[in-house]
């Protein structure tokens, strides 16, 4: 049980790279009523551009190639492929998202060889810190440190800006805030890239942490969707919730029943969908039969 | 179509596909595996075609129909291994699997029922990864041959294969094994059973409830248990799939209970052709042969599947053979690319409900 | 009230904190006309949700010939004999109109769900003959093989309501029958309605007083989710409550 304090601390980081990955899932479903398979695609790019960027350049160097390179393959994407889905049903929504997942997933392999890749951690980060109750690698919390700023920022954006402004009244009614001429268009634009620049960027960032490999969009795809059914669809500190929980979840499981560490946040959200589908924190109005 | 007319068609093409690919590179036992994938695959298009499901979570029944069959011969009944047992008690446990879930998840719709077929799935993949004592983990169960085919007055060990008769381009008869016939015969079976399924009383009102649920609710239909029985009939025709391939290929590991090999129903059926009887064995075929073939010749092959994939979505919803439907292609897809925002009933409510 | 065929007792339904319907004491005889009217936002239309099951009751309870089917679910009331035609034409797009009345007959004749796999229901004679009938009440048996989809507005609304009569209701719920029709559809559609009143029970939520006062018997007044009266045409029409509720005062003509 001394290990409780590191794993919940692992827990807790871990939970933390959930939130930056959800954020831009859960922002896009309630603003744009769009379900994104190929949101861990986001992670995976800014992972790899993040690899290649830092290997000649530095750290520094690959945290802003990536979300920058994430953002202008989502803009793309969202318009040359996206846009025309908006509306549709969301089995269409999955279907085609869950396409270009592949065709990402594909190319980075083809491209960047299917060999799992580590990060090196700069050596001015790769000390750990003496936390009292354990020693802790400084990187990881540099890492809590940057995705704990970013949510702020995020939420900042959200709650202060103009397209903040749009995106929270989209949430609520999407046609009443077409209907008020509000750009909309150029707001979802920004909105979707931002939610997969964020996903790039903690690709990049936490690729130390977690090794990277062509599988590695779809292995963070998935529990993304978790964190984002059990803080609800849609909702911000839904996903921060769902994040934090997700992740210590599965650090206190590997502690207590370490069998079931895998399995436990599929048993959650199993439970959340059946219970109360719209999370946690998100509105009732649920596609629920 | 004639009844006849289709059936015997679909027993000549049955007979002729091994030898048809052999010219472009395909060979008997790749057309076995494709026989045995496609069955899952129509299970999955009963799903996503004609009930409107889409579900994330078929690799379940696959898998364990798979583990079921192979542990029945390896541990269950070790002494007197019975295919036919095999296969019984992995088609029935699968089934079993299907109510108990298909009892939960028909009550969620769109994102929410995918969701949580896929959240089943990976509980069960997780369990079968973890139980080594009775699946062997991540090794999988191996090595374990198929019985022989007891039909009462004979058996035939399936492994065997037909006289030898060489055929040209087409190849040789004998490179076809007993597992081919088996395999199309459950086939014809099968699509058999589609078919007329697809034009009973079940399924008309099954399609009703698919295109307008709020209405079909309100003429006296009980959508859930529908809903509940095409769930349950797709996933036992997946776990016949998985149990056959189990026993053909005498072995089976956690991976077929991946996401991955949901997803790969997924892709097969809607390349294929959505709403079509034969479209998932069409792109069953398609994609497996270029997982064999084609990928011998480029790495590429998973990205043209992908690329494919979301051609199809994006110009062809109907898939490959959704195009060459007579009538109007109102497949699933076509019409969730072409309509408008979703109606699922309790959105509905709130509108209705709204002064 | 034992030879009340519906009835409601303090039936409600909250959303929060707001009361979409409360304290609604309802009951209608076998065989009646009865309109349910008010200005919007009255809540006409949530109380006939809660009437065919489309929403479940936060308070009171129904009652359907004696029976509590409060929590009885949609698909159940339909088969005991509530049938509700809605507020935007509910049809089957992609089906003939034909195939439209066939569906809903096909449910009053199999029931909420069947297992047969295997034969169609082309062998169920009846079912044929109970569409058809339904088809020729409300006078759209010439368009029978067209595309419902294809329809224009006053006859999707005609379909939807011979949908609902295909189910051989005892109770037929209209909401907005005539809404968005030409003035000979609404002739037409009062034709009908009141042929359909002589065989069954029908209440109809409407805005068109000229139909209204015309075909009821009698007509509950709605407002703010209570009931503000019910009495005979000529009486609502003289009470200074329901005029008032209505801006204006007007009772006659469309509000």
């Amino acid at each position: 049980m001394a290990q409780l304090p590191g794993q919940l601390l692992d827990g807790f980081i871990r939970g933390l790279v959930y939130v930056a990955i959800a954020l831009g899932l859960t922002i896009v479903f309630g603003m744009l009523r769009l379900v994104n398979f190929s949101h861990g695609a986001f992670y995976a790019i800014g992972a790899y551009v993040g690899l290649v960027v830092a290997q000649r350049y530095g750290l520094v160097a690959g945290l802003i190639a990536a979300p920058i390179a994430v953002a202008v393959f989502a803009v793309v994407f969202d318009r040359v492929l996206l846009r025309r889905f908006y509306d549709k049903e969301p089995t269409a929504q999955i279907l085609v998202t869950f396409g270009v997942a592949i065709v990402v997933e594909e190319s980075l392999r083809l491209y960047f060889g299917g060999t799992t890749r580590t990060f090196p951690i700069p050596d001015s980060l790769s000390a750990s810190v003496n936390l009292g109750f354990t020693q802790y690698p400084a990187y990881r919390l540099a890492l809590a440190a940057g995705i704990m700023l970013l949510v702020l920022a995020v939420w900042l954006f959200i709650e202060r800006t103009d397209y903040g402004l749009i995106v929270r009244a989209g949430v609520r009614d999407r046609t009443m805030v077409q209907l008020l001429g509000g750009n909309v268009k150029q707001a979802s634009t920004v909105i979707f890239a931002l939610g997969a620049a964020l996903a790039g960027l903690v690709g990049a960032a936490a690729s130390p942490i977690y090794s990277v490999d062509p599988g590695t969009g779809f292995s963070f795809l998935v529990p993304s969707f978790v964190v984002v059914v059990i803080g609800g669809l849609g909702s911000f500190w839904g996903a921060v919730l769902g994040g934090l929980i997700v992740g210590e979840l599965q650090s206190v499981t590997t502690l207590v029943f370490p069998a079931a560490s895998d399995v436990v946040i599929y048993i959650a959200m199993a439970l959340v969908l059946l219970v109360r589908p719209s999370g946690l924190l998100g509105e009732s109005e649920v596609i629920r039969g | 179509m004639k009844d006849a007319r289709f059936y015997g068609l679909t027993a000549l093409g049955l007979v002729l596909f091994p030898f048809l690919i052999h010219p472009i590179g395909g060979y008997p036992g790749l057309a076995t595996q494709i026989l045995i994938v496609a069955i899952g695959s129509i299970g999955f298009n009963l799903l996503l075609g004609y009930a409107g499901l889409l579900s994330y979570g078929q690799s379940m029944f696959y898998g364990v129909g798979g583990y079921m069959a192979l542990l029945t011969i390896s541990k269950f009944f070790p002494d007197h291994p019975n295919f036919w047992l095999a296969i019984l008690l992995g088609v029935g446990f699968v089934t079993l699997m299907a109510v108990a879930i298909g009892a939960l998840v028909v009550r969620l719709y769109g994102i929410y029922f995918a969701l949580l077929t896929l959240a089943f799935a990976q509980m069960f993949f997780f369990v079968v990864f973890k139980w080594r004592d009775l699946t062997q983990g991540d090794d999988g169960l191996q090595g374990i041959s198929a019985p022989p085919l007891s039909l009462g007055f004979t058996s035939i060990d399936l492994t065997g294969t037909f006289p030898s008769l060489d055929l040209g381009p087409f190849g040789n008869l004998s490179d076809v094994h007993y597992w081919y016939a088996f395999v199309a015969l459950i086939m014809l079976l099968v699509l058999a059973f589609t078919r007329t399924l697809i034009r009973s009383q079940f399924g008309e009102v099954l399609g009703a409830i698919r295109e307008n649920e709020e209405r079909s609710t309100f003429v006296g239909f009980d959508p859930r248990r529908y809903k509940l029985a095409a769930f349950t009939i797709a996933g036992a025709l997946t776990g016949l799939s998985g149990a056959l391939r189990g026993l053909y290929e005498t072995s089976i590991a956690p991976d077929a209970l991946t996401v991955g090999t949901s997803g790969d129903f997924v892709i097969y059926t809607v390349i294929g052709g959505v709403k079509t009887l034969f479209g998932p064995l069409v792109g069953t075929g398609l994609i497996m042969y270029m997982q064999n073939v084609i990928s011998a010749k480029t790495d590429a092959w998973r990205l043209i599947e992908g690329l494919l994939f979301v051609a199809v979505i994006v110009f062809l919803p109907g898939g490959i053979l959704g195009s060459f439907k007579r009538k109007r292609a109102r497949t699933i897809l076509a019409a969730a690319v072409a309509a408008g925002p979703p109606d699922a009933p309790s959105r509905a409510a709130a509108r209705e409900a709204a002064p | 009230m034992s030879d009340a065929i519906l009835q409601t007792t303090g039936l409600g339904k909250r959303f929060g904190h707001f009361a979409a319907n409360s304290d609604i004491d309802f009951s209608v005889r076998e065989g009646e006309l009865r309109a349910v009217i008010g200005p919007n936002g009255a809540g006409k239309t949530t109380f006939f949700n809660l009437l065919s099951g489309f929403a479940q009751p936060t308070d009171g309870e129904i009652f359907f010939k004696g029976e509590k089917i409060t929590h009885v679910a949609g698909p159940r009331r339909v088969v005991r004999g509530i049938a509700k035609a809605f507020q935007t034409a509910n049809i089957y797009p992609d089906e003939t109109v034909f195939q439209n009345c066939r569906l809903a007959a096909l449910a009053r004749t199999q029931g909420l769900f069947s297992l047969q796999l295997f034969r169609s229901s082309q062998r169920l004679t009846d079912v044929d003959s109970l569409a058809g009938e339904a088809l020729e009440l409300v006078d759209l048996a010439a368009l029978k093989d067209v595309r419902a989809g294809d329809l224009s507005h006053g006859d999707k609304k005609r379909l939807d309501i011979a949908v609902a009569l295909a189910t051989r209701p005892q109770i037929l719920l209209l909401d907005e029958p005539v809404a968005g029709m030409s003035i000979e559809e609404v002739h037409k559609t009062d034709r009908l309605i009141r042929g359909l009143a002589k065989r069954m029970t029908v209440l109809i939520i409407e805005h068109d007083m000229d139909l209204i006062m015309g075909i009821s018997d009698s007509i509950t007044v709605l407002h703010q989710g209570k009931i503000l009266a019910s009495g005979t045409p000529a009486e609502i029409r003289g009470n200074s409550r329901v005029q008032e509720a209505y801006l204006g005062g007007h009772t006659e003509g469309t509000v």
